[in-house]
């Protein structure tokens, strides 16, 4: 249990390749934290620099107040899954689990009592006197998370825990955790690829791209108001429909033109667009797949489209459907309203109408591709640079 | 009944070809064996002549036939109890099982560094060393005799002047080790630091007990260069029996023709003596070749 801090981190390799810019963070007392982003976005590295096996550059990082920056990764009491999950493949079960606490010296019986009771929560006891090449993918990163728990550490990383686990496997495990973490209540630091992962685990979510954060926030801040196009297009899935169009401003009210339709901006976003004095221009708006609706022929604002693809997935079906001016463009349709019929004409070639409202809307800068309904600071805020150097 | 037929007509066919198979299998595995037997006859046959020739008592010199007519130990008692062979032995095996030894731990040690820590000058350290090794050790023989000669490691004290010898240069036999170290994945090291394992207790607690294989191929290697080694041994104890090794000892019985007359069983039995602990030590030690040690380490 303690605060993770870490002021200006810097990552740069003997190549001069920049792995993390100026990375600030501030991490709660028992919080669970997510890094999220692409391969190659520093987050990784960011959480090596937190463990102590990759130096740090510059800057400072501080666990539960104190510089850690020269300990080794033995003195900083952390502990760490790794992807791989990296078990002692000589010892058993059990001696894996033990091996933290035998270095440290404990008596035998606490050894014991450690190793039993964490081996207990995680349902591996019947295991402890395998070798780990005797276990499933599954069991071993159990005895992963096992070796991390059974010692008194302050923080809790995970680099990709689930990566190597099949889906069905990485879904049951991703519940697991968030039980698991419910039971030993201390800092999680989680490093995941999968938004999905990212959304269901965090309290809050970090998302970085090439060494730079772009949003740190709760899963609903980043889903609902994403600070810029590529948290709105990263976070979600399938991702965000995003496109350019025109901002206008007629009689008080906005309004937007995609593909021909005049659809207006009413209600939070609307009076979030005159409250922050948007400028009518060409932006890029953004839709989520999930907030598009079929509309019948020839409604109000309907837009023409032809499906592409039709992927049925059971309770919805994504249908990527192409406009009339050739942008393309994903739709989720939840099949409960749809009527057999309906679902079987949904299929290549078909003709679709489409539309949506204002309120599910994501407005961005053209240029900048900042969320024109957040508040920033004039050009020295870092996020700022971040784009320009996009 | 016509499908029967058909079926029956087809499984005699099937049984026909299998039949055929069988027989070419059976022909080719014949001659596979037969080289593999001359092969292995030829091999063993000048082992199998030395021994024969050490049990012979009814001369002391080369004779034109294997078996002997009279069999005996006497040979061996000889050996063991009229001569220097006995100290010649005990030197050798002491170089071989000190430098055996040092020169485990060094490469061990070396090999892990090579392959595990990353510090200036690593790159080049390793050219160095990969072309240092091209050279032929022998090119060095007389710069280092007169070292030893001054630290007055030569002659009856050749023994500890040539562990020196030995060990000296064992870090530069760092490529095979390093090659294995770098086969182990790096998150077991970095797993154990993170459990609060220094980076001795690494080494020691995790990456030596996964490398037994690699450890018996040092221990052997190192074993068997003093074990056989005779030009150097030659060059360092130059006439003093005192420091002799078992090569040189052994040949200085045969150095001429009336030696070799009076000796050859001898030489004989004491090349049986020689070959004994080798043999003995590749029979205990080969159990622990064993591949895949490192099962269930990581995600395969």
């Amino acid at each position: 249990m303690a605060t993770v801090k870490l002021t200006n981190v810097k990552k740069v390799y003997d190549n001069k390749v920049v792995a993390v810019h100026d990375f600030n963070l501030d991490i709660a007392d028992k919080e669970f934290i997510v890094f999220v982003g692409p391969s190659g976005c520093g987050k990784s590295t960011t959480l090596r620099m937190i463990a102590g096996l990759e130096e740090i550059s510059d800057g400072i990082v501080e666990i539960d107040g104190e510089v850690v920056n020269d300990l080794q990764p033995k003195d900083r009491h952390i502990a760490m899954v790794f992807q791989n999950y990296a078990l002692y493949p000589h010892l058993t079960v059990f001696e894996n689990m033990a091996f933290s606490l035998r270095l440290k010296k404990y008596p035998q019986k606490e050894v014991y009592e450690r190793v039993t009771k964490a081996a207990e929560i995680l349902g591996i006891t019947e295991y402890l006197t395998r070798k780990p090449r005797a276990l499933s993918g599954g069991q071993r990163q159990r005895v992963a998370i096992g070796r991390a728990m059974v010692r008194d550490s302050k923080v809790f990383l995970m680099d990709e825990p689930l990566s190597n686990l099949d889906a069905k496997l990485r879904n049951q495990m991703r519940a697991e955790i968030i039980l698991l973490r419910q039971r030993i209540d201390t800092t999680f630091i989680y490093v995941t690829h999968d938004q999905t992962e990212a959304m269901t685990l965090g309290d809050r979510i970090v998302i970085m791209k090439d060494g730079y954060i772009m949003q740190v926030g709760t899963p609903t801040e980043v889903f609902e108001m994403p600070d810029n196009l590529f948290v709105a297009e990263f976070i979600g899935a399938p991702k965000m429909n995003t496109f350019k169009t025109d901002l206008l401003y007629e009689n008080g009210k906005y309004y937007v033109t995609p593909f021909g339709a005049k659809i207006e901006v009413d209600g939070y976003k609307g009076e979030k667009l005159a409250e922050m004095n948007v400028k009518p221009q060409e932006i890029i708006l953004g839709v989520r797949p999930e907030h598009i609706v079929l509309a019948k022929a020839g409604g109000e604002n309907a837009i023409k489209c032809t499906i592409e693809v039709n992927e049925m997935m059971g309770s919805e079906v994504h249908l990527h459907v192409k406009t009339e001016s050739g942008e393309r463009l994903i739709v989720r349709v939840p099949t409960i309203n749809l009527s057999f019929e309906e679902r079987e004409a949904l299929i290549y070639g078909a003709k679709v109408y489409i539309t949506f409202e204002g309120k599910v809307m994501h407005f961005f800068d053209k240029e900048k591709e900042h969320n024109l309904l957040i508040k920033r600071e004039e050009s020295t805020s870092q996020d700022e640079e971040d784009y320009s150097l996009e | 009944m016509n499908n029967n037929y058909v079926e029956k007509s087809s499984h005699a066919e099937f049984q026909r070809r299998h039949m055929g198979m069988k027989i070419k299998n059976r022909i080719s595995n014949t001659i596979i064996y037969i080289i593999l037997i001359v092969m292995t006859v030829i091999w063993l046959f000048p082992f199998f002549a030395i021994l024969c020739e050490s049990l012979r008592m009814e001369s002391t010199g080369q004779v034109g036939y294997i078996f002997p007519h009279q069999w005996g130990f006497g040979n061996y008692i000889k050996l063991w109890t009229e001569t220097d062979f006995p100290k010649w032995y005990g030197n050798t095996m002491l170089m071989a099982l000190i430098v055996a030894v040092l020169q485990t731990v060094i490469v061990l040690a070396m090999s892990y560094t090579l392959s595990r820590l990353r510090f200036k000058g690593r790159k080049g350290l390793m050219n160095f060393m990969l072309v240092l090794g091209m050279f032929p050790g022998f090119l060095t023989m007389i710069v280092l005799y007169t070292v030893l000669k001054d630290m007055g490691l030569t002659g009856p004290n050749a023994v500890p002047g040539l562990i020196l010898v030995y060990v000296a240069s064992s870090g530069m036999g760092y490529y095979v080790s390093k090659g294995f170290f770098d086969t182990l994945p790096r998150s077991l090291d970095e797993a154990a630091r993170v459990d609060g394992a220094t980076r001795f207790q690494v080494f020691y607690k995790v990456i030596l007990p996964l490398s037994k294989p690699i450890i018996i191929y040092t221990i052997l290697v190192a074993f068997m260069a003093p074990w056989g080694d005779f030009i150097f041994a030659k060059y360092i104890a130059r006439t003093s029996t005192a420091g002799w090794n078992v090569a040189v000892g052994l040949k200085s019985w045969i150095d001429s023709k009336t030696l070799h007359d009076t000796n050859y069983t001898m030489f004989c039995a004491g090349g049986v003596c020689v070959a004994l602990p080798v043999t003995l030590l590749f029979m205990f030690l080969q159990k622990y070749y064993v591949e895949g040690v490192t099962g269930g380490a990581v995600k395969g």
